[in-house]
Formats: C-alpha cells, sequence, structure tokens
C-alpha cells in the first residue's frame, strides 16, 4: 500500500536521502532501522509531505503523493506519531483525541479502498475504543497536553493517531526515552493493532522493540538502505547488527 | 461617585474597542507568527465603508453589516494573493509587506473620503441617554459595551468549546503537527486572518461613532493594540481581553487625574509587564525567533579590482556632481545623504544584529529635536547641538534598549514601535518646548571653516562627508569581533549564547551603536532643515526608512544608501506629478517584498561581481539558503519542538 522507489531527499544543499526503495504491505509492519542521522525520520517526514523529494516516487494506494502536503497524506488515511509525540500542550487530551478525528472511509479513504478492492473491515476506533485500549488517558481526560508524563504523552500521540481510522500507521522511535515498563505496555498495544491487520511504518533504534513488532527490516545508513530482511534475516546477520546497530 | 464611574465607564468602553482589533491580531499573530501592521487599516476601512454606507442608505445596522463582508474581502485578497506566497519566507517578509499595504489604504482612504475628520452618527435608536446607577450614561455608549461583551463571549465560545476554535488552538500550538493530522494549515491561516479582519473591521464601525473617522486611525489604534498584545500575551484571547480592560480603564483615568502622565501611564504598564512578565500575562509563546529575517541579502562583496574602479568612479562622480547642478539637486542630494546615514544604522540592527526596529525614528527625531531646542531656546550653535545630541540619543537608546532586547523577532518590533511613539507623544505634547504640532525652527544655521551651512553646496559637501565617514566606520565594525559578534547573533542567538557570549548584551550595545548614528543622522537633519516637527518621529517615519533599508537590500551597506537615494527621489519625483504617491511607494514596496528579496543592492552586486542574479547562491553564505534549508527542514523535522517549549514555559 506504500511504495517508495528511489527516493532523492535534500534539507536545503545537503542531499540526506539518497535513493531509498522499499515497500509496506496491506496489514504488515515494516521497521526503519540505524544509528542517528542514517535518514530514518527524513524517509518519514517525506513520506508524510513535510519534505518533497527532489526525485523518485512516493505512492501511497497506487497513488502518487510526493509532493502533496501533510493533511493531504493525512487525509488519504495516513496517522502520523511523531518522534516527539507533539501533542497540543493547551488542548486537553480528550480535545486533542477529537480535534482532527475522522470516521472511518471518509471520501478519500473510501477513493483509495475502491481501487485496491474490498479489504477487511476493521473495527472503527472512537473514544470509548481508545479509552478501553488506554484507561490511563480515560483518567487524565480532562488534563491539558502540557500536563502529561511522557508515556502518558507517547500513548496520547498514539490514541490520537487511531482517532483517525488510519489505514496506515506511521510511528517514528515510539520507545524512545520511555521506562521499560511503558515501552512494554506501548508494544502490547502496537502488537494488538498488527494482529488486527493494520499496516504500521516504524522507526526504531531499539533492536528488541523492533524485533518483537516488525515483519521486515530496512536498516538505514547515511541516506540509504543497506540491509532488508526478515527477523530472522536480521536477527542472523551479526555484522549488520554490529556495523549499523551497535548490537 | 459618578465621576469615578464615568471614567470607569469611558475606560471600558475604549478597551472594548481596543478588544475587537488586539483580539484579531493576536490571534492571527499565534496562528501564523505574523503581526499584521496593516490591522489597523482593516479598522480605518471597516470605518470608512460604514461611513459611505450609511451615507448612501441612512441606515447604520445596514452598515455594521455590509461594511465589514466588504473589508474581510479585501483582507483576503491581502492573505491569498499576497501574504501565502512568503509563506516559505521569514515572517518578517509577510510582516512589512502588511506595512506596504497600510500605505496603500491610508492613500486610498484619504483619496476617497479627504482628509478632514468625518463623523458618523450613531443610530437614532441609540442616541441620547440613560440613567443607571448614580449617572447619565450615553445609550451608544451602553451598546457599545454590551456588544463588545457579546463577541467577546461568542469568541470565547467559538475557540473554547467548538471543535473549529480547537482546531485553531492546535494550530496556534503546533501548526506542523495540526497539518500532520489532516488540518487544512492555508485554509485555517485564512479562516482566522479573515475572522480577524472581520473584528477589526466590526471595531471600526462601532468606533466611529464614538472616535470620530480620519486618515491615520489607523496607526492610532494599532499602537496600543500592540500595548494590549505585550501586556496580554501573544496569541492568547484572555490575554488579549485582560489587556485591553487593564489599558482601556488605565487610559480614561489617566486623563482625566493625571492629564500630563497620561500618555506615559500605559507605556509604563507595559514596562512593568515587561520587567515581571515578559511573555504576558498569559502568554504561552515568547519572543518567536526571527526566522530567516531580513538577512536577504548577499554577504559583503568581494573586493576585486573591478569593485574598486567602480567605487572609486562614483566616489569622483558624487564628489563633483554639486558643481555641475543646481541647488535644488544639491539639496535633494544632501538629503539623501543624510538618510543613508539613518538607514545605515538601522541596518546595523536589522540586517547585521537581526533586531527588526520599527522605532528607528524616535532616535533620529529624538537627535533632531536636540540640535533644535538647544538652538532655538538656548541660542547654541549647531555643531555643539550634534556633539550633544550623539550622547543623548545613545543613552535614550541604551535605556530603551534595556526593555527591547529582552525580546526578538515580533515582540521586539512592536516593543521598538511602541516606544518610538512614546516620543512621538512627547514631541507632541510637550509645546512649551517642542512647538507641539507646529514643530520648531533655528534662525539659522552654524558654519563649518567659515563657510554657511546654508550655503547648499556646503550642506552637500558635509552631509557627503558625514556619510562616507558612517559607511566607512560601520563596514570596519562590522569586520571586526563585535561585528561578527553581531552577526552571529543575527543567525543563531541561542548558538552564540551556548559558546559564551552573552547576547543580550551584545544586542544592546548594537542598538545602541544605531540608536547614536541614528541620533547623528537626526542632528545633520536638523542642520540641514532647520526645523524638525513631530512627524519625524512617527511610526510611519520608522517604516520609511525600514522601507528603505529593504528597498536597497538588508545586510549590506550600500542597500541602504541606494535604498535611501531611491525611496526620496521616488518620492521627489511622483509627488511633483501625482498626489498618489504614497500608493505608489506602497505598490512598489510590496512588489518588492515579494519579488527581489535581496532588494536593489542584491541585484546590482550579483550583477557587479560577474553572477547571474538567479545563480545558485554560494552555499553558507547567503542567508536566502538559509531560509530555503531553515524553513522546510526544521519545521518538518521537528513537529512538536515548539510545543516542548511552550510546555516548559507554563
Amino acid at each position: 500500500m506504500l511504495e517508495l522507489d528511489a527516493v532523492h531527499s535534500y534539507y536545503g544543499d545537503s542531499h540526506i536521502l539518497q535513493g531509498v526503495s522499499f515497500t509496506v504491505q496491506e496489514g504488515e509492519v515494516v521497521c526503519l532501522l540505524g544509528r542517528n542521522g542514517a535518514g530514518k525520520t527524513t524517509t518519514i517526514l517525506t513520506v508524510m509531505g513535510y519534505i518533497t523529494p527532489r526525485s523518485g516516487t512516493v505512492r501511497y494506494q497506487g497513488q502518487a503523493i510526493a509532493g502533496l502536503a501533510p493533511y493531504q497524506v493525512a487525509r488519504r488515511g495516513v496517522g502520523f506519531v511523531p518522534q516527539e509525540r507533539g501533542i497540543f500542550p493547551s488542548l486537553t487530551v480528550r480535545e486533542n483525541l477529537t480535534v482532527f478525528s475522522r470516521q472511518p472511509g471518509s471520501a478519500l479513504q473510501a477513493a483509495g479502498q475502491a481501487v485496491k478492492g474490498a479489504s477487511a473491515p476493521r473495527a472503527p476506533w472512537t473514544l470509548e475504543r481508545v479509552y478501553k485500549v488506554f484507561p490511563r488517558l480515560h483518567e487524565r481526560e480532562r488534563n491539558l497536553g502540557f500536563q502529561l508524563s511522557g508515556g502518558e504523552q507517547q500513548m496520547l500521540s498514539i490514541a490520537r493517531a487511531l482517532m483517525l481510522n488510519p489505514d496506515l500507521l506511521v510511528l517514528d522511535e515510539p520507545s524512545e526515552g520511555l521506562a521499560p515498563m511503558i515501552v512494554n505496555e506501548i508494544v502490547t498495544v502496537l502488537r494488538g493493532l498488527k494482529n488486527e491487520g493494520l499496516a504500521i511504518l516504524l522507526v526504531e533504534q531499539n533492536l528488541h522493540t523492533a524485533l518483537a513488532l516488525a515483519d521486515r527490516h530496512h536498516v538505514m545508513n547515511k541516506g540509504e538502505i543497506l540491509f532488508s530482511g526478515t527477523s530472522q534475516d536480521l536477527e542472523r546477520n551479526e555484522d549488520v547488527k554490529r556495523r549499523y546497530l551497535a548490537v | 461617585m459618578d465621576i469615578y464611574l464615568a471614567q470607569l465607564m469611558n475606560g471600558l468602553v475604549y478597551g472594548m474597542l481596543l478588544f475587537l482589533t488586539a483580539a484579531g491580531l493576536s490571534l492571527i499573530f499565534g496562528l501564523m507568527n505574523v503581526v499584521s501592521l496593516a490591522h489597523g487599516s482593516f479598522f480605518m476601512l471597516g470605518a470608512y465603508l460604514a461611513f459611505a454606507v450609511v451615507r448612501e442608505t441612512g441606515n447604520y445596522w445596514l452598515a455594521l453589516l455590509i461594511s465589514p463582508c466588504l473589508t474581510v474581502l479585501v483582507g483576503l485578497v491581502v492573505e491569498r494573493f499576497f501574504m501565502r506566497r512568503l509563506y516559505r519566507r521569514g515572517h518578517l517578509d509577510q510582516v512589512l509587506l502588511t506595512f506596504g499595504f497600510t500605505f496603500v489604504f491610508f492613500d486610498a482612504v484619504r483619496s476617497i473620503w479627504g482628509s478632514d475628520i468625518r463623523k458618523l452618527a450613531p443610530p437614532v435608536s441609540l442616541e441620547g441617554s440613560i440613567a443607571l446607577v448614580g449617572g447619565m450614561f450615553s445609550t451608544y455608549r451602553l451598546f457599545l459595551l454590551a456588544f463588545g461583551a457579546l463577541l467577546a463571549l461568542i469568541l470565547w465560545a467559538v475557540m473554547e468549546k467548538s471543535r473549529l476554535g480547537a482546531m485553531v488552538r492546535a494550530g496556534v500550538d503546533d501548526s506542523q503537527m495540526a497539518a500532520g493530522l489532516g488540518a487544512n494549515i492555508p485554509a485555517l491561516f485564512s479562516g482566522v486572518f479573515g475572522a480577524g479582519v472581520a473584528l477589526a473591521a466590526i471595531g471600526g464601525v462601532v468606533a466611529a461613532p464614538v472616535l470620530g473617522l480620519y486618515p491615520g486611525m489607523d496607526g492610532d489604534i494599532l499602537i496600543p493594540s500592540f500595548i494590549v498584545i505585550v501586556i496580554g500575551g501573544m496569541g492568547s484571547l484572555r490575554g488579549a481581553f485582560v489587556g485591553t480592560l487593564l489599558v482601556g480603564i488605565a487610559d480614561a483615568f489617566g486623563k482625566a487625574y493625571v492629564p500630563a502622565l497620561s500618555l506615559f501611564l500605559i507605556y509604563l504598564l507595559m514596562a512593568v509587564f515587561l520587567l515581571v512578565r515578559p511573555q504576558g500575562l498569559f502568554g504561552i509563546k515568547g519572543g518567536v525567533a526571527p526566522a530567516g529575517m531580513v538577512v536577504a541579502a548577499r554577504a559583503a562583496l568581494s573586493a576585486t579590482l573591478r569593485v574598486k574602479v567602480i567605487a572609486a568612479l562614483v566616489l569622483l562622480a558624487l564628489a563633483c556632481y554639486p558643481l555641475l547642478v543646481p541647488d535644488y539637486q544639491r539639496t535633494l542630494v544632501s538629503e539623501i545623504f543624510v538618510f543613508a546615514i539613518f538607514a545605515m544604522s538601522l541596518d546595523l540592527l536589522l540586517g547585521y544584529t537581526g533586531l527588526p526596529s520599527f522605532g528607528h525614528a524616535g532616535f533620529f527625531g529624538l537627535g533632531a529635536y536636540t540640535v533644535i531646542v538647544l538652538g532655538a531656546l538656548f541660542g547654541l550653535n549647531g555643531w555643539t547641538g550634534v556633539l550633544i545630541a550623539v550622547p543623548l540619543t545613545a543613552l535614550a537608546a541604551a535605556l530603551i534598549g534595556f526593555f527591547c532586547v529582552r525580546t526578538s523577532g515580533i515582540t521586539f518590533l512592536m516593543l521598538t514601535l511602541a516606544f518610538s511613539q512614546l516620543l512621538y507623544s512627547i514631541a507632541f505634547k510637550w509645546r512649551d518646548v517642542t512647538g507641539g504640532s507646529d514643530g520648531i525652527g533655528i534662525p539659522d544655521r552654524p558654519n563649518i571653516f567659515g563657510w554657511s551651512l546654508s550655503e547648499p553646496i556646503v550642506m552637500y559637501y558635509v552631509t557627503f562627508g558625514f556619510c562616507l565617514l558612517c559607511y566607512v566606520g560601520l563596514r570596519r565594525l562590522i569586520a571586526s569581533p563585535l561585528g561578527h559578534a553581531f552577526i552571529g547573533i543575527r543567525e543563531n542567538e541561542s548558538r552564540m549564547r551556548a559558546i559564551g557570549y552573552s547576547t543580550g548584551l551584545y544586542k544592546l550595545l548594537s542598538f545602541t551603536i544605531g540608536g547614536a548614528l541614528a541620533g547623528l543622522a537626526g542632528g545633520l537633519y536638523a542642520l540641514f532643515n532647520g526645523f524638525v516637527s513631530p512627524e519625524v518621529l512617527h511610526w510611519s517615519a520608522s517604516g520609511d526608512i525600514l522601507i528603505m533599508v529593504m528597498l536597497g537590500g538588508a545586510g549590506t551597506l550600500l542597500g541602504p544608501v541606494l535604498g535611501s537615494a531611491i525611496f526620496l527621489l521616488m518620492k521627489n519625483l511622483v509627488s511633483s506629478y501625482n498626489d498618489h504617491w504614497m500608493m505608489i511607494i506602497g505598490i512598489i514596496f510590496i512588489a518588492c517584498v515579494m519579488f527581489f528579496p535581496g532588494g536593489v543592492w542584491g541585484i546590482l552586486s550579483s550583477r557587479i561581481a560577474g553572477r547571474k542574479p538567479d545563480s545558485p547562491p554560494r552555499p553558507g553564505t547567503t542567508p536566502a539558503e538559509g531560509i530555503a534549508s531553515g524553513d522546510k527542514a526544521p519545521t518538518g523535522a521537528a513537529p512538536g519542538a515548539s510545543m516542548t517549549v511552550d510546555g516548559a514555559a507554563r
């Protein structure tokens, strides 16, 4: 459902992504691994439309989306969870969840679904369902965004993306800077989403989290993908793990 | 008792009118990071359009409906076709763009409705007065209070209770993140800008019966609105509301009980707030970093032989010029030299230190007034006057700078504007010394080495000499370690702080030097003109000089010189053929901001250096390149980063 083909992205004159190609299939969890500065976040920002690639194509559900504004990408059914979580500080938890929420199958998404044929309907995300998955958010419903802890912010950020009823969830280092217990909780939630058939593009630095979730992995270095393979491939490849992941 | 009540009433009414403009200004700022200087113009436009509708139909209520709608249309055109094209550029470019529009609207209003003060009668049903708790109150003022309160309530409900309001607040918090969740940011910007314009226009319509209509009412509402926003906090509706009531009441009681000090009262209020709570009462945003700033200018030109030859030729031509032309042209070029010094002094702040001062005319005027007042009242020689004026303006700049350099970007711009308006008010009100609005003059000009400055040719060479001196001095300053510190602050203040520069001090130093040079220019202007009136201190004078700098090319030294030449030549040429020179200057300025961000000098210098103007800039040297990457990359790279700061600020 998501295809990147020979994507080159720049910050000003600096050539960051140097020909990145990979795909995310329906219902699949794909992970981008690599050190700081490898180009993982840049890849995600290119998918989301924050950065327009200078060459190469980005396709989502068969349509070219490179050059679209972020809001147009989001409205095609992509849920975005950025690295800094991006909680709106002056909105309450509830407002954060509802402010941009969408019903499943809104116009643009429906168009996409029609193109690729009927997909297995997933249960729609509502406030009640989100609160059931993240009871902590229910307790803090009336708190303002800036009053949350890091873990709560991460949960809210994921929950907020789910409220868009996306077909593809894009997460940038959801485990970063969180206590192990919270990471476990988030991994459990993400695994549940995976079992439900939601496609996920995940950026991770933590190999254990990546192996626990993803079907396929791409290891990046200096703006290029140097290794692609399944979890088993990655676990066996000591060379890649040592050289690019410092394990 | 009822006197207190009456004053309170006046204060509340004025506060309500202020609220309508300040609320829109604050919302627009919060969401778009742009201070719309044209906001006062929309207030004025709203009032005048209502005046026109009432004259045609006689129906005030119809005017209250039609005028804001028309004004919003105008506002949307400005947003959609002009500001939106500059979103990728620094926010200051958009601010300057709105300033260009103040010229256009001012000229339009003046040519359609004339310069006289017009009156708009309140609707018949609201004439007369009503007796209430121990006093008689004008019905119309009571209506104003209720109407303003109702609008504030509606605005509050929409912002706090509706999903649309939540979207706007989310956009204010972090527009990039909102975009990533599906918020159509351009549409949101247009909507908020339109709503802000509507509020200002409604404010103009309901204010007209109380305040009257005159070209210039735009500035009179804009400046207090700025003060309100500084006090209340940027981007906060609650702040705007509390701020307007504070300012309105302080103003009313000040005028009634301490009329001599009334003008200072709201400035005092502002200064206190700045010291105690720089982010304002309810502010969540501090000074926004001047993203990309002015800097759309080329780094100093490499001193090739070709350049040296051209420079020598130009100097020779300027030295011979007065020998060949009549007095009128000598005088004109002398004036250009004076303003070139003034423009260069502003460029030290704007182009080199990244401080967008919108109150630089304050120091120019202070210098000019010092020379003239000392000459007229004490018979002091003009040169002695200049010698006193320069340290005096330096002192004033240091004092004002002490408050202003705590902020940066747009807040800095608004503060400098407010302080210069304070100086303007002093010059306007202190009749015994300054002659008030009539201005004041000196009987004769001093000599230099036995030649009288009354001779245009002597004046020419004196101003030429000073201009050259300033140019060389500033060039050396900018090449010095101190100058490099200034440029470092412009490029990245927090990084400079991190490597151990006390940036506040350096900014203050830059501000003081810039102020002193403006004072020098003002002093020379006094000798040149022999007369000074409050207009030289007015905020539009600060805008003029800003235009000269931007027109020529900020961040260079020759740019401002060239800009002042073009501006003054144009003003003289166009105004001798055509009454609408303000309109023409405004349009040229708008075009310049939109299409030639590097200014005339930016285009010329690339030609002289033998590069095509559109050839790719050398990496790392041209700030324009920094904007291109700085705009998309950091915003994209860090949705939510600004949020972390905001959250911490609470």
